[in-house]
């Protein structure tokens, strides 16, 4: 919202030694935030009125004449000019040296044709006034010296206040309220407003002349508190008096006609949206809500079509206006209005915020109803517009009695307010005079009730009208009131005193880091912080099946219109955009899908229903050109759980006929971990790969956070055991077979077959056509080893000869020697 | 056999003798040890033995390997570490290329905050992405037709509950998070929530619909905004320097009252004015206030006896402003050449 500092003057006394900048500073850190301060008369800086006393001939240019000035400076100036139009005696705008016009130029003294020249005389498209640069501007009167600026009354200053600051303030939507707040803040005086002397109805003498009263009928009071409406006649339309173009178009608000123009003021003065109806053809008003399928042109010219409910004025048939948000055009003003029904209504807040939201239509009138306005405001916007109006156009008289429908307003109790609880509040002692000052100079009106029990004041508040509406309810609204005024910057920090404790330690939030630590560190990754969205198309390329996935209501781009039910999407994206810049890449993310299942969280303390399931995942992607990446996805997930949760639990990868979409058929596995499956790794098709765009060999593993945060309370803790006192024995086996046999099978029956076998350990894989087809060679080191005892070659001999004989048993497997 | 292998080995010792300099040591490499050098030829004559001799001069070729190998390795080992006098050595060449990981710089944000936050007793919470509409905005003091839904472009799911309204989001801010604890832990507590939000705006430089934010509250007996102001004060000296002050104005989140914003002391020039704090010596750092008497009485507490605060930071704009990072699609862009300066 803008505001002018001249139009504030009107109603609050600003000291000289306050500069709009100070004032700026002091509305933000008391009331509201200022965005911004502007001088309308920056840009004509250095622009002074001038008097043309002489004129002659340029001696060396046939198309140019040296003017002599009178600039309201102690000497004449010379000015040189190629404008024909000059005349002695005129008044004209100069730009003196220094001066930067609007269309950039910057003002020099300078010497055109060995004449001095000491500024320049504007024509009005240099000015940026207007297109004319048919000559120099003459102006009709004016005084040598004057500022350009203060002769087009553009003298104002701007304040820009953040309207999100105001969204919990109906009564700072107008200049009044503002003005008001600055009053407190200076503590100075702030002009009482008075319409006692604007007659809404006929002097009783004159009621023979039988004005009626206008046919109004509200339906429904909880939408429309209040409705006033006036008839006034002999309307003649034209353009609005010079004073009141300028402060409309001081705050960003064009002028239109005298009769919008006047609204709109009184809208920006008081924060009380009015609206004019032509009353030509309106011979009665009914205040309801929309019926099925009906329609409405709007001033805006657009034809709308309105949803049920929708709050609307009518003639009884059709739409006129939609209450409190824009008028029809079939009632607008126009040139030719003799007549206008002048409204000012009070319409619910919630129902006016309702029906602009489902139109997407906001307007100055909707933002200021949706506040909750103080419905004693409609009286005095309706006089001052009247008021107005009649001082504008004498001939102007009332068409109508004044209606002013309501059945009373609501009204708040007064508050408790105990001193001695506001002190605790805010930390310290505020004096108990200026507390009252504050709250009485912002219109609440106190009543001493005694003394608590430590002998601090009470009293009861009575909150004023225009802040009873919402904004102040309770006594820590009020304590809000004191501490802004008094100053948030008076109030000293102290440190709470608190009893000592331990924090109760996060563990899932933990283990998070603990894993981005391994990733990072170990593994060498790189973390990403992907959307948690995804989309139709993005899944289908990833053959992944976006029937059960939750839908945005709202979207704001195709690419994002599904909650993610894992990370791949996302990291596959990741590799696209990187991959031409780096040969490899590993990244991960920690981060939350959203299932279409219900989770364990309610959705509110009091009822049974619950969110949708949400958890965190892993996910690990590694891209580049090795066919080896799929092992090294495996390290990394092994180093992980090792590091995790103790050397002694190691990560398995087992077969898995999970359908995954997108993996590669033969290249997948559960990861497991003491025989539960936490994850998977898969290498992701070729084709899929190609299909979104990415030249590398990817592999993926996504990991459950749950699953990994149970192993890690459960097992994660190291215990140690004593170091061998006796030398382990290590023998080497190497065996052909058949290639389907799994690693995971094998290592088993190395490790189960004797209980001196600690460990086996897998050294070298070979396949080759050496072997034979679907053959492959592993070699192991079988460890050996004894807590009790050295072992004996012989010993180990003879085991080692049954476990050859176990392993061409079971897996039918041909030893190799060394 | 056995001789040639004896003969060969003799062969291999003397040469080795001789070898002075790593350029030479890679020709014997060459001559000798490679698959095709005249050991490994011999090695697969073996192949073509007799089972009993193969058996016996296997074993013998074996050991001769070893040992040849073993001696190689010293050799190598010797000039590897400062080799023969008379050759250069460039000390000046880098050493192995060495694969770094990155955490981002959102993570690393939230450590220093989670860090600095549990050195002064507070526990760390968490709560989900998507919300309800009670806690996100309801049990905040947000009704349905509250104006202050207007701050904040909220994503709905198409899940609607008895009523036939929409009621989840994804959750606008880190503040649900504030009555999710206190119903679980109730009063006393202090607590920080790290954690992802979200709002439906379109994205640009300074605007993301997914970003950042860090929560904090603190509820116990007597509490004062003096105290909220000492805390946050302290926190500023943490993040900023010990010279760093706090200003606070007025300002409306409808779950605290008194609300107000925390500008802490441009760290950048010292308070004295400078392009990123528009020359006004202050940053505009966070949101704060006393808990609004509702929203405890919707976590289950009791506002007359107890009284808390609550502030809010955005992280995205603190890393922003630590490390000068102009453009907020940065943080989920994926894009290494911004992820691996961190």
């Amino acid at each position: 919202m803008l505001l002018s500092l001249n139009w504030l003057k009107d109603h609050v006394a600003i000291p000289k030694n306050i500069s709009p900048e100070d004032l700026a500073q002091k509305l933000t850190l008391h009331t509201v935030e200022v965005e911004k301060t502007e001088s309308q008369a920056e840009r004509f800086n250095q622009v002074v009125l001038a008097k043309i006393l002489t004129i002659r001939k340029h001696p060396n240019a046939d198309r140019l004449q040296v003017a002599t000035v009178d600039a309201g400076q102690k000497e004449e100036l010379s000015i040189v000019c190629g404008a024909p139009n000059i005349a002695v005696g005129q008044i004209v705008p100069l730009a003196l040296p220094g001066a930067v016009l609007p269309n950039g130029i910057e003002i020099k003294e300078a010497k055109m044709r060995g004449e001095k020249s000491q500024g320049m005389l504007c024509a009005e498209d240099e000015l940026g006034l207007g297109h004319n640069h048919d000559g120099i501007m003459v102006l009709p009167k004016g005084k040598p010296g004057q500022s350009f600026a203060s002769y087009l009354k553009l003298d104002d200053i701007i304040i820009e206040v953040d309207n999100k600051s105001l969204s919990n303030r109906p009564d700072l939507w107008g200049h009044y309220g503002i003005a008001r707040e600055i009053s407190v803040i200076l503590n100075t005086k702030l002009k009482a407003l008075d319409f006692s002397q604007v007659k809404l109805s006929l002097p009783a003498n004159k009621k023979s002349e039988g004005l009626k009263p206008l046919d109004i009928k509200v339906e429904n009071y909880n939408l429309c508190p209040r409705y006033m409406a006036i008839k006034l006649d002999n309307i003649e339309i034209k353009e609005s008096p010079a004073w009141l173009q300028a402060r409309l178009i001081a705050v960003g608000s064009k002028p239109i006609n005298n009769i919008v123009d006047i609204t709109n003021y009184v809208m920006l003065e008081l924060g009380q949206p009015l609206h004019a109806f032509d009353a030509q053809d309106i011979t009665k008003i009914v205040v309801r809500s929309a019926k099925k399928n009906e329609t409405i042109k709007t001033l805006d010219d657009k034809d709308r079509k309105l949803e049920d409910g929708q709050l609307l004025i009518t003639d009884g048939q059709k739409a006129l206006a939609i209450a409190g948000i824009m008028g029809g055009a079939d009632s607008a003003i126009s040139a030719t209005t003799k007549s206008i029904i002048i409204e000012s209504a009070n319409f619910d807040a919630a129902a006016i915020r309702q029906g602009s939201t489902k139109l997407g239509l906001r307007t100055d009138a909707s933002m200021r109803y949706e506040k909750a306005l103080d419905p004693n405001l409609a009286e005095n916007a309706l006089k001052m517009a009247v008021e107005l109006i009649q001082k504008d156009n004498k001939k102007v008289t009332l068409g109508s009695e004044l209606s002013d429908l309501h059945q009373g307003f609501k009204s708040i109790p007064a508050i408790e307010l105990d001193l001695g609880w506001l002190n605790n509040l805010v930390g310290q002692a505020i004096p108990v005079e200026k507390t009252k000052e504050i709250l009485t100079n912002l219109g609440f009106v106190l009543t001493p009730t005694g003394k608590n029990k430590n002998g601090d004041e009470t009293m009861s508040v009575k909150v004023p009208s225009w802040r009873a509406t919402k904004d102040i309810a309770i006594k820590e609204d009020l304590a809000e009131e004191v501490m802004r005024l008094y100053g948030y910057n008076n109030v000293s920090g102290k440190l709470p005193e608190v009893s000592m404790e331990a924090p109760e330690k996060n563990e899932e939030i933990a283990l998070e880091h603990k894993i981005r630590n391994i990733l990072v560190k170990e593994s060498k990754l790189t973390e990403v912080y992907n959307y948690s969205f995804t989309g139709e198309e993005e899944l289908k390329k990833l053959n992944l099946d976006d029937a059960n996935y939750i839908k945005l209501v709202n979207p704001i781009s195709k690419q994002h219109t599904l909650l993610r039910q894992n990370l791949l999407p996302g990291l596959i994206n990741n590799i696209r955009t990187n991959q031409y810049r780096y040969d490899d890449l590993g990244l991960f993310e920690i981060g939350g899908v959203f299932l279409n299942v219900f989770g364990n969280l309610k959705k509110n303390s009091q009822s049974e229903e619950r969110l949708p399931y949400q958890e965190k995942q892993i996910g690990i992607a590694l891209a580049g050109s090795k066919n080896e990446l799929f092992s090294e996805i495996k390290s990394i997930v092994a180093d992980l759980i090792y590091s995790l949760i103790s050397p002694q639990i190691e990560a398995s990868f087992v077969p898995t006929d999970m359908p995954i979409g997108y993996s590669d058929k033969e290249l997948k596995a559960a990861i497991n971990v003491l025989g539960k499956n936490i994850g998977t790794i898969v290498k992701v098709d070729e084709n899929i790969t190609k299909g979104n765009g990415l030249k590398k060999i990817v592999v993926m593993a996504e990991l459950s956070f749950n699953e990994l945060l149970k192993l890690v309370q459960n097992y994660g803790y190291k215990q140690y055991r004593a170091v061998p006192k006796y030398p382990p024995m290590v023998r080497d086996l190497a065996f052909v077979v058949d290639a389907k046999i799994l690693y995971n099978d094998i290592r088993d029956a190395l490790k189960n077959f004797h209980e001196l076998i600690t460990s086996v350990e897998l050294f070298d894989v070979y396949v080759g056509d050496k072997l034979g087809a679907n053959k492959k060679n592993l070699a192991f080191h079988v460890i050996y080893q004894s807590d009790e005892r050295t072992l004996t070659t012989e010993e180990i001999d003879t085991i080692q000869n049954n476990l050859i004989n176990h392993l061409q048993s079971k897996f039918e497997a041909q030893i190799r020697n060394f | 056999m056995k001789n040639k292998l004896q003969q060969l080995k003799d062969e291999i010792s003397s040469q080795l003798n001789t070898v002075a300099n790593n350029e030479l040591l890679r020709d014997f490499e060459n001559k000798y040890l490679s698959r095709k050098g005249k050991l490994g030829k011999l090695m697969k004559e073996i192949k073509d033995l007799g089972e009993d001799a193969r058996k016996e001069i296997g074993q013998f070729a074996n050991t001769t390997k070893q040992e040849i190998n073993a001696k190689y390795l010293e050799i190598k080992k010797k000039f590897a570490t400062g080799g023969p006098k008379n050759e250069f050595i460039d000390v000046t060449l880098p050493g192995n290329n060495v694969k770094h990981g990155h955490l981002h710089p959102i993570t690393l944000i939230q450590k220093e905050l989670e860090e600095l936050f549990t050195s002064l007793g507070f526990i760390i919470l968490d709560g989900p992405e998507l919300e309800s509409d009670f806690y996100n905005f309801e049990a905040l003091n947000v009704s349905k037709h509250h104006p202050a839904r207007d701050m904040q472009d909220t994503f709905y799911v198409d899940k609607k509950n008895e009523a036939g309204e929409y009621d989840l989001v994804m959750r606008t801010q880190t503040s649900p998070v504030q009555i999710r604890a206190l119903e679980k832990h109730g009063a006393p507590l202090r607590g920080i929530s790290v954690g992802r939000v979200f709002r439906s705006e379109a994205t640009d430089v300074r605007h993301e619909h997914t970003f950042y934010q860090m929560e904090g509250l603190m509820v116990g007996e007597k509490l004062s905004f003096a105290d909220m102001k000492g805390v946050l004060e302290l926190v500023g000296k943490k993040l900023y320097g010990p010279e760093t002050e706090l200003r606070m104005r007025p300002k409306f989140y409808p779950f605290v009252e008194p609300g107000s914003n925390g500008e802490y002391t441009c760290f950048l020039c010292a308070g004295q004015g400078c392009r990123v704090c528009k020359h006004s010596g202050w940053l505009e750092i966070l949101g704060c206030g006393m808990i609004h008497p509702d929203v405890l009485r919707a976590s289950g507490v009791d506002p007359e006896k107890y009284t808390g605060f609550a502030f809010g930071f955005g992280l995205n704009r603190l890393v922003m402003l630590k490390y000068g990072i102009d453009d907020i699609r940065l943080f989920n862009s994926g894009d290494m050449r911004f992820l691996a300066q961190f």
